[in-house]
């Protein structure tokens, strides 16, 4: 009875004013939905489905599908591996250089991949670091590249996705951990893997399907055409064959096993109940003991060893005297100012569709009759990621060029597909947190009638550290992106990381490595602004 | 107005994002070239072609930046007959055929005679723009004993090659064709020897010439001319291409007018210029990569001393654009072995 009165309620309420104030996300998802379908609609406009039945029949095509699913698996694994204990660490621990090491952590995904490669092969390749240093030499070509590289990439981001999960633990479970004297093993078993089950498969599957999808490093490190990811057939069709047709297949291939994937992890994974829960205010202290120091510094330890000496060798050129001259350079100025002309908007409109996607999964959250709906809306977000950027820019292309819209204005394209890659990471993000306040103060807002902006105003001292780091994410993203804008490159539309292409395309490396530092740089200040100025002092406190 | 809330806002600003995409009225006399990047950047020939073109036609030239060879072809052919380009400029050898069957492109009517690329040059479509070899390139500090044939490289078990891609880059493609011309039907025997000691096969030209600068390959495919710009921009002496007894396999870069250009008369007029001083003049050291006509003024002694070939090894275009698919299979069989 009480159930029913209350679906009766909802649809009430669902008729009224929930809709008229829900417009503005439906707009900001059904343009998201349309661009895509637009997308795809023209690459399949170009495709003939009898021929797909060939490409399923070549041996190489499912060796590489079968090495891609293997390597991600393999990458996003051991990424999570790591992450897990380094985040905890992380949230225990205070020590020198600790807010420094989140920053570094937050711009890893974003090191160009020639960059990390390079850096990667200063370290550990045959007159690297570890071969001078301790006259080891690891067979760098193969697997063991490949993965080095991928966790380079990844575990950083692993850590700062599992931290999200920490900053949903209500001080109240601490508070009464300390009380209760656990150890920092009993606080993990009780508290903190509770919440970390929330954020595990979403990491899991987005670094899986970053993994799945590398390119540039597969290929460099793999050793031979033996390691490879139907994003290289993907590319080869598109570029080199210009074999739109078999471009849409391997594509649409992509996405099925992506999608396959995603679905089995959501299905293992326990179901995400949302809490109703405070945020945390202020952290208690969890007993210390000779065990949790020393896992705390083995975690750290992997960390360091993964992370900075790459990192130390991507910085390396600060000390050479090409490092001034390329900073006096015209032309480097003017590739900043064009990046942030791109990633400003572009993050942007990434938070606004992130906004709109989150808006309307938590109005279908607490309604019976569409619960099933937030998952589907957050898929339909990530899987963007599954779609080559290549392939979404392609296709945007030709549905523009058919709708008879001029080509000259690749910088709008430019911006809208760099705000669409990065709707993954924002969505990440901002999700969990929305949920939280949905379930926390649902009721109230509703009894009170409080809602659309003077909702946001109520909210947004709580979600602003999210917000923060989701606006963070999309500038990084856009800022480092390389192949979406050298599709529709036009003059004076030289972005850094293009510019560092070109350098390093002409044979000027050292003034490559020089801007691919002035990027990093770029992408932290940026990172730091966005979570000084938007999220505020919380923000500072706990990341 | 309740119901405008923040995210209104933030919706009606992304819709109108999307109305401005809306096109961009062009300068009349602007001419547009499309080029790859490293071509139209300030270090490369890029400036220097716009400025001398731009004395003699009174016109705009407009670089069109892409990021490769091949992103020339595939942004023609995405845009097809609405294309803006007038002139497309750093397509090769190999993707002429290709090229020439989009029918994007018009014959050039420019008199190629003087030409200086072994066997002449009569292709009606394309004119060439610069020219070099594929070559493996070693450091004469570490190498002692370097290649001098292909087959050395091949067979040499102790010999670290890192060479590209043929799927996804020009070099790579390069060297498949190289490969076949030398060792034609016994090719997969051949790659599949030299698997055995490749260290990597990358992406790209920079994926390959990068690791090669920082110790990782023996050898790495490029081009002759790349100890020139050692030579002249650092004063580096140690990098050598090696010497193929077979043979080496031409690079030659061309440029072609579009079906289609919106201005056809400076297009036309354009392709006349390539040939020109004021053009072939700035390839040596912009683009790192030889004239195709002889000037009167002297290059650089860097690339006097760069490697000659012995013998031209060209397969012809035809068949190259025919058995591509084909010849990449059988590499990637051999290799994946």
């Amino acid at each position: 009875m009480v159930k029913c009165y209350n679906s009766i309620i909802d649809v009430k309420l669902l008729s009224l004013r929930a809709v008229k104030g829900l417009w503005p996300a439906l707009l900001g998802v059904g343009f998201f939905l349309i661009m895509g379908a637009a997308s795809l609609a023209a690459l399949l406009r170009y495709s003939e489905l009898h021929s797909w039945l060939g490409y399923m029949q070549q041996p190489y095509l499912w060796r590489v599908v079968r090495f891609s699913l293997w390597q991600a698996l393999l990458s996003s694994g051991i990424s999570l591996l790591i992450a897990i204990p380094v985040a905890s660490c992380l949230i225990h621990r205070q020590f020198y250089g600790r807010a420094a090491l989140l920053q570094l952590f937050s711009v890893s995904m974003v090191v160009p991949t020639i960059v990390a490669i390079l850096g990667l092969v200063v370290v550990y390749g045959r007159t690297g670091w570890l071969n001078q240093l301790f006259g080891v030499q690891i067979p760098l070509y193969g697997l063991v590249g490949i993965l080095l590289a991928h966790v380079f990439f990844n575990m950083p981001l692993a850590v700062r996705l599992l931290l999200q999960g920490y900053d949903l633990i209500p001080s109240g479970q601490w508070r009464q951990a300390s009380q209760l004297g656990f150890s920092r093993w009993t606080a993990f078993r009780w508290i903190e893997w509770h919440y970390m089950k929330k954020v595990l498969p979403g990491a899991f599957v987005l670094i899986f399907m970053l993994c799945f999808s590398s390119f540039a490093v597969v290929l460099s490190l793999g050793g031979g055409p033996k390691f490879s990811t139907l994003e290289v057939a993907i590319y080869q069709a598109l570029r080199f064959d210009f074999d739109l047709d078999k471009a849409s297949f391997l594509a649409l291939l992509q996405v099925s096993i992506c999608t396959l994937f995603a679905v089995i992890v959501y299905r293992v994974a326990p179901a995400n109940r949302q809490d109703v829960s405070l945020l945390a205010v202020n952290s208690y202290v969890i007993r210390d003991s000779f065990w949790a120091k020393s896992a705390d510094c083995l975690a750290l330890f992997c960390a360091f060893v993964l992370v900075i000496p790459p990192f130390l060798a991507i910085f390396d050129p600060i000390f050479s005297p090409v490092f001034l001259k390329t900073l006096q350079s015209a032309a480097l100025w003017n590739a900043v100012l064009i990046s942030l002309q791109i990633a400003l908007p572009a993050a942007l409109v990434s938070l606004l569709l992130g906004v709109s996607f989150g808006v309307l999964a938590r109005f279908c959250m607490a309604r019976p009759y569409l619960a099933l709906l937030p998952n589907k809306i957050e898929h339909l977000g990530n899987m963007i990621l599954m779609v080559p950027g290549l392939v979404i820019a392609t296709g945007l292309f030709l549905s523009l060029r058919d709708l008879g819209w001029g080509l000259q204005s690749s910088y709008w394209i430019v911006v809208w597909v760099n705000a669409v890659m990065a709707l993954p990471f924002v969505l990440r993000a901002l999700m969990p947190v929305m949920y939280q306040q949905e379930q926390r103060f649902r009721h109230v807002y509703l009894s009170l009638g409080i809602q659309s902006w003077s909702r946001w105003c109520l909210e947004w001292s709580m979600i602003r550290t999210s917000v923060a780091q989701a606006l963070g994410y999309a500038l990084l993203l856009s800022l480092g992106d390389m192949g979406v804008i050298a599709l529709f490159g036009s003059q004076g539309l030289v972005s850094l990381p293009l510019y560092l292409f070109q350098l390093i395309g002409s044979y000027q490396l050292e003034e490559g490595a020089c801007v691919a530092v002035v990027l990093i740089s770029l992408c932290l200040i940026l990172f730091y602004c966005s979570s000084r100025f938007i999220g505020g002092v919380t923000a500072r406190v706990k990341h | 107005m309740k119901s405008f809330s923040l995210t209104s806002l933030f919706s009606a600003a992304a819709l109108s994002i999307g109305v401005a995409i809306s096109p961009v009225a062009m300068a009349v006399d602007t001419l547009n070239v499309y080029t790859y990047d490293a071509f139209a950047s300030d270090w490369g020939p890029g400036p220097k072609i716009k400025a001398n073109f731009e004395k003699e036609c009174g016109c705009e030239v407009n670089f069109v930046a892409l990021d490769s060879s091949v992103g020339i072809l595939s942004r023609a052919q995405l845009e097809g007959k609405s294309s803006q380009a007038d002139v497309l400029l750093g397509l090769d050898l190999n993707l002429m055929e290709a090229a020439k069957q989009t029918g994007l492109l018009v014959d050039h009517a420019v008199d190629t005679s003087a030409v200086t690329i072994s066997g002449g040059w009569t292709d009606k479509v394309f004119v060439p723009f610069d020219q070099g070899h594929f070559a493996f390139i070693y450091n004469s500090e570490t190498l002692k004993n370097p290649p001098t044939s292909l087959k050395d490289v091949v067979d040499n078990q102790n010999l670290r090659v890192i060479y590209q891609d043929p799927r996804t880059s020009t070099p790579g493609l390069g060297l498949l064709l190289w490969m076949k011309s030398v060792y034609g039907d016994n090719v997969a025997d051949a790659w599949e020897r030299l698997a055995s000691h490749t260290v990597t096969v990358t992406k790209g030209w920079s994926d390959a010439y990068g690791l090669f600068l920082k110790g990782e390959a023996d050898v790495v495919l490029s081009y002759t001319t790349s100890p020139a710009y050692h030579i002249v921009a650092e004063g580096e002496n140690k990098y050598v291409a090696a010497n193929a007894s077979e043979g080496l396999y031409p690079q030659i870069e061309v440029a072609a007018m579009m079906k289609g250009a919106p201005h056809p008369a400076l297009a036309k007029q354009f392709m006349q210029f390539i040939l020109q001083p004021g053009f072939q003049s700035t390839v040596a050291t912009g683009n790192w990569m030889l004239p195709v006509v002889k000037l009167d003024e002297k290059l650089p002694a860097a690339f006097d001393s760069a490697l000659k070939p012995t013998k031209n090894l060209v397969l012809p275009a035809k068949d190259v654009a025919k058995h591509r698919k084909a010849w990449i299979d059988e590499w990637l069989n051999a290799t994946t072995r």
